[in-house]
């Protein structure tokens, strides 16, 4: 039958289509994009510091050097460039090709000065044939422009001893080695990363800026780290994302990674290499403003690009040919830095004053010497008085290797119910490590059987604390806890540990919903104008009743004549019933929503078409609306995660009622900048009264 | 607490104008499976497939901003998912309720797996937006009052869908091929002996279900949410299999279906918020208890095509 090869092909495509979707998948830029504090930076920098120090001195001796780029009268000289990327990169390429023709005209014209180059050496075997060849063809300077190529370079200078060598970014010119002819060079891009930093802070108005980097190495990591401690030193409160895409040229990735953290609220954007046109595009369409390195890159968007720290390496080249001409062939490691004119910062016009201002101090400060960013970036000098301080709240205490397993009834990535959970595994993970701290899960559990036998198997396999998170699967569990008696169990919402029945090895816990949900009650009172809230439940039970309760409770204490509509979709999971019923919501006359449950992303979705604010809970729900968000009752699990493992490690298996309340920090609000002050004032007042006991919360009676 | 401000018209336009909106996935899905239905094959793998395509339509918009190129990617891969159900269903003759709850369940995974590599997280789109229907630089139909509001504020995916109704019934009913998958789909041997290739035409209309499917998947993520997310559907495809069975494998008996379930869908919501001395719950069941009665009723089941789930092997009987 002919149809079958036809139809077999036909699959094969299928099935190659899935596969090369999957590839492109596991490349997907790390859209983590965690918090990134100064302290978190600075892991693998001890190495890197001392090799830094050593610069120091030669840093000095560049300065005057690289200030006067002086190469009128040098005789005739010939140079070749080898480039990881192409001499129109807008970035780390472009920036040392158009130095050499700034050079060459002024030096007299290709007569006098002579340019080669050879683009794209992404491949370093490649680059080493490129290098030796320029060499044995008797250029005077090769220039090997590019970390990656050091190794290859070593093994050939010694056999042109007469040729002088260059690299960067590097500081290593190879003299234990021997070698008298080869430069290092290196430009101190935390310097300039640092005052885009502060500018960056002072243009933002969400209080989020994102950085689209490369990898997380050399030029980049500089950059990067200057970039975050000038941001933190602006603003401690300010967030700053960053998210690497793993290559320098994947400019569809860079692109994605900006369109990420602009949906993750980046009102400013900023990132490095050469892949960075993609970014600075989405940026132009977004109207975001964008932060440039290495070149100049207001071509592309010069509405967007509104401030560069360029690369000048003129000093640097000039001094090498002229040290070359006068028999020195190599042996300087040079440094571009602000104070030797190497970086220049460039802002555009009609830039906001103060911000550029406040950058401009910043830069004369580390000018100076007042600032210095490499000790902030150690963490051995204070960014600001107490950036970060927030994070430190939490005491991490030391605990033994745990293997925890998770089952759950909705998705990791379910922005509320489960995912709220599983994100405070992971970050206990990241501070643990994965070797101490494993995490396994299993999602969509909607089945109650199919539940028990994964929390059966995770127990079977040795997991040391098995947590069914759903209030379903009680009763699976008293069954099988007693066959485990030291594995610890955990399950809510609920404040049944089992202790009746006389099982001993199982915790209950419970976000006190009402508590977030009242404080979310009192703030939307202030954001109504027609006197209507619409409230949009997944079933009247469990958290979201407790929420619900909550919220009515908050709203009838602050303004008893503003009605709330309820209505429940019947269903965990059905996004567009709930669409549906926040559009009836809105028909109906409420011009401010909320609502829980992993179902509500299409309800958001409708309030951000519409314009009407969205009070969350349980997760960040900002991705699926981000300017309607308003407020967020955050489910903060670490706390409740490290009582249950630390009861565990001292034997003690189970027993206890964990509640997450707004006093633990098992819920935070977080409210936006859009709101108007006196709601946010009156959100905060209800949450020391809360506190303080002085609210009860009181839920009346419904249908 | 009242809401004496609401007059009975603005929560009447407002059911009529949620129902029409709601009914547009269940339509595309349910015209679908109509088609394979009345070819003789059961397609269970329709919420599946749903799911292929709302990824697939958003991550091509989400991608290339191109609407039309989202739809097209949808239904592209839904024809794929209903090929693969035609070559395990038609030319191997697996047994059909089975190897459609595979397909339902390969779809699942597929664009769960896809949604995390891919995308990672809840993503917004621009969606379809609502037509207007300005006839002059003044005068919209949208902004006609009740008829208007009811008819004129949805968007093109929603005004596919209903044309997709009438579109079907014609093909169905007044061309060769339609009289075709009638007719293998009651008496495959009689058609077969008059020289009508009965695989074949199960295979395009097996396929073509599943490109409809596609769009109904799209049509979610797309035009109604603007969103992606796993299980996005979260059942509609079985829903719209049994609307065929409501609907009498007829696509004007789909359509009622349709508008039936969708319309008291969003009377519940209405009456909730309305706060009707109703219990949610009993308000969340309306629609699946109407659907359960209609079902229940003993004059559909003669209209069932008399070979569904029946493969056809040339030469038995």
């Amino acid at each position: 039958m002919k149809n079958r090869w036809f139809l077999l092909s036909l699959l094969l495509i299928f099935g190659l289509v899935l596969a090369s979707c999957g590839d492109s998948g596991s490349e997907t830029p790390q859209t983590d994009t965690e918090e990134t504090t100064p302290a978190d930076t600075t892991e693998t920098e001890p190495a890197e510091e001392a090799v830094v120090e050593e610069v120091e001195e030669e840093e000095t001796a560049v300065e005057d050097i690289a200030a006067e780029a002086d190469v009128t009268g040098i005789a005739q000289i010939r140079i070749a460039v080898v480039m990881p990327s192409t001499v129109t990169d807008l970035a780390w390429s472009q920036a040392v090709y158009d130095s050499l023709l700034r050079l060459q005209a002024e030096a007299g014209g290709p007569d006098v000065m002579e340019i080669a180059y050879t683009e794209n050496m992404f491949n370093v075997t490649d680059a080493a044939a490129a290098m030796r060849d320029y060499a044995a063809d008797g250029f005077n300077i090769v220039l090997a422009h590019g970390t990656q190529y050091g190794t290859s370079m070593f093994e050939i200078a010694p056999d042109f001893p007469e040729t002088t060598f260059a690299w960067g970014t590097a500081v290593d010119t190879g003299a234990e080695q021997g070698l008298t002819n080869v430069f290092a060079y290196e430009a101190r891009a935390e310097e300039g990363g640092y005052v885009n930093g502060v500018l960056a802070a002072n243009l933002s108005t969400s209080g989020v800026i994102g950085v689209v980097g490369p990898v997380e190495a050399g030029d980049a990591k500089l950059y990067i780290d200057g970039f975050v401690a000038g941001a933190m030193a602006a603003n401690p409160d300010i967030q700053v994302n960053v998210s690497y895409t793993g290559s320098f040229g994947d400019t569809a990735l860079a692109a994605e990674a900006a369109n990420t953290q602009i949906a993750a609220g980046a009102d400013v954007l900023t990132g490095s290499a050469q892949q960075v046109v993609g970014a600075i595009g989405v940026a132009a369409e977004q109207g975001v403003p964008w932060l440039g390195t290495q070149s100049d890159q207001s071509p592309i968007a010069p509405d967007v690009v509104v401030a560069s720290q360029l690369y000048n390496w003129d000093g640097v080249l000039s001094d090498i040919i002229r040290k070359h001409q006068a028999g020195e062939y190599g042996g300087t490691a040079y440094a571009l830095t602000l104070g030797n004119s190497g970086l220049v910062m460039d802002y555009a016009d009609g830039l906001d004053g103060e911000a550029v201002a406040a950058a401009m101090v910043a830069a004369n400060d580390i000018i100076a010497g007042a600032i210095d960013v490499n000790a902030i970036i150690a963490g051995e000098a204070p960014a600001a008085a107490d950036a970060g301080d927030e994070e430190m709240m939490i005491e991490y205490p030391e605990i033994e290797p745990v293997r925890i397993a998770l089952v759950m009834p909705s998705t990791t990535t379910d922005l509320a119910w489960s995912q709220s959970i599983y994100d405070s595994l992971v970050i206990l993970q990241n501070h643990y490590g994965e070797e101490n701290f494993e995490i396994a899960y299993t999602e969509n559990m909607f089945n109650v059987t199919d539940a028990a036998a994964a929390i059966r198997d995770y127990a079977a396999d040795g997991y040391d604390l098995v947590i069914a998170h759903g209030a379903q699967y009680g009763t699976s569990l008293f069954e099988l806890a007693p066959d485990f008696p030291e594995t610890s169990f955990a399950w809510g919402t609920t404040t049944n540990t089992g202790a009746d029945e006389g099982v001993t090895n199982v915790f209950a816990y419970e976000p006190r919903a009402e508590q977030g949900g009242y404080v979310s009650g009192v703030v939307a009172t202030y954001l109504t104008e027609s006197g209507i809230i619409g409230l949009v439940g997944p079933v009247d039970a469990g958290d979201a009743k407790l929420h619900v309760d909550g919220f009515l409770a908050g709203v009838r204490d602050t303004n008893p004549d503003i009605q709330v509509n309820v209505s429940f979709t019947g269903s965990f999971g059905d996004t567009a019933l709930a669409a549906e019923a926040a559009n009836t919501q809105i028909a109906a006359g409420a011009d401010v929503l909320t609502g829980s449950s992993q179902q509500v992303v299409g309800a958001i979705g409708v309030a951000s078409e519409n314009g009407v604010p969205w009070l969350g809970i349980q997760a960040d729900q900002s991705p699926a609306g981000a300017d309607v968000v308003v407020v967020t009752v955050l489910y903060d699990w670490v706390p409740t995660l490290l009582e249950m493992i630390t009861a565990n490690q001292a034997g003690e298996y189970g027993g206890r009622v964990l509640q997450l309340t707004l006093e633990n920090g098992g819920q935070t609000m977080i409210y936006a900048d859009s709101l108007p002050a006196e709601a946010v004032e009156a959100g905060m007042a209800a949450e020391q009264a809360i506190i303080d006991g002085a609210i009860e919360i009181v839920a009346e009676p419904r249908n | 607490m009242n809401n004496g401000d609401l007059t009975t018209l603005t929560i009447v336009v407002g059911i009529l104008h949620s129902g029409i909106r709601l009914a547009t996935p269940y339509l595309y899905a349910a015209i679908g499976e109509m088609f394979s239905q009345r070819s003789g094959v059961l397609n269970l793998g329709v919420d599946g497939i749903m799911l292929m395509g709302a990824f697939f339509g958003f991550f091509t918009v989400f991608k290339t901003g191109s609407l039309l190129l989202g739809v097209l990617a949808a239904a592209l891969i839904g024809g794929l998912m209903g090929l693969i159900l035609c070559v395990v269903s038609i030319t191997y003759q697996a047994e059909q309720g089975i190897s459609g709850i595979g397909l339902f369940m390969f779809g699942l995974g597929a664009s769960s797996l896809l949604f995390k590599t891919m995308l990672g997280t809840v993503e917004g789109i621009q969606g379809f937006s609502e037509l207007n229907f300005c006839l002059t630089d003044s005068f919209c139909l949208a902004e006609v009052p009740v008829i208007g509001d009811i008819f004129f504020h949805h968007s093109l995916m929603t005004y596919g869908a209903f044309a997709l109704v009438p579109l079907a019934w014609w093909v169905l009913n007044k061309t060769t091929w339609g009289l075709k998958v009638r007719s293998v789909g009651q008496n495959p041997e009689a058609a077969d002996s008059l020289g009508v290739n009965v695989i074949q035409v199960r295979y395009t209309a097996v396929t073509l279900g599943g490109v409809l499917a596609g769009i109904a998947g799209a049509s979610l993520s797309i035009s109604l949410l603007g969103i992606f997310q796993e299980n996005l559907t979260n059942g509609m495809g079985f829903i719209a299999v049994a609307l065929v069975y409501f609907g009498s494998w007829k696509p004007l008996g789909v359509l009622a279906g349709a508008l039936l379930f969708s319309t008291v869908n969003a009377l519940q919501l209405w009456v909730q918020v309305l706060n009707l001395n109703i219990p949610s719950d009993v308000a969340v069941m309306l629609p699946y208890l109407l659907t359960i009665i209609a079902l229940a009723l003993p004059f559909r089941r003669a209209l069932q095509p008399a070979m569904l789930t029946k493969p056809f092997t040339r030469g038995e009987n």
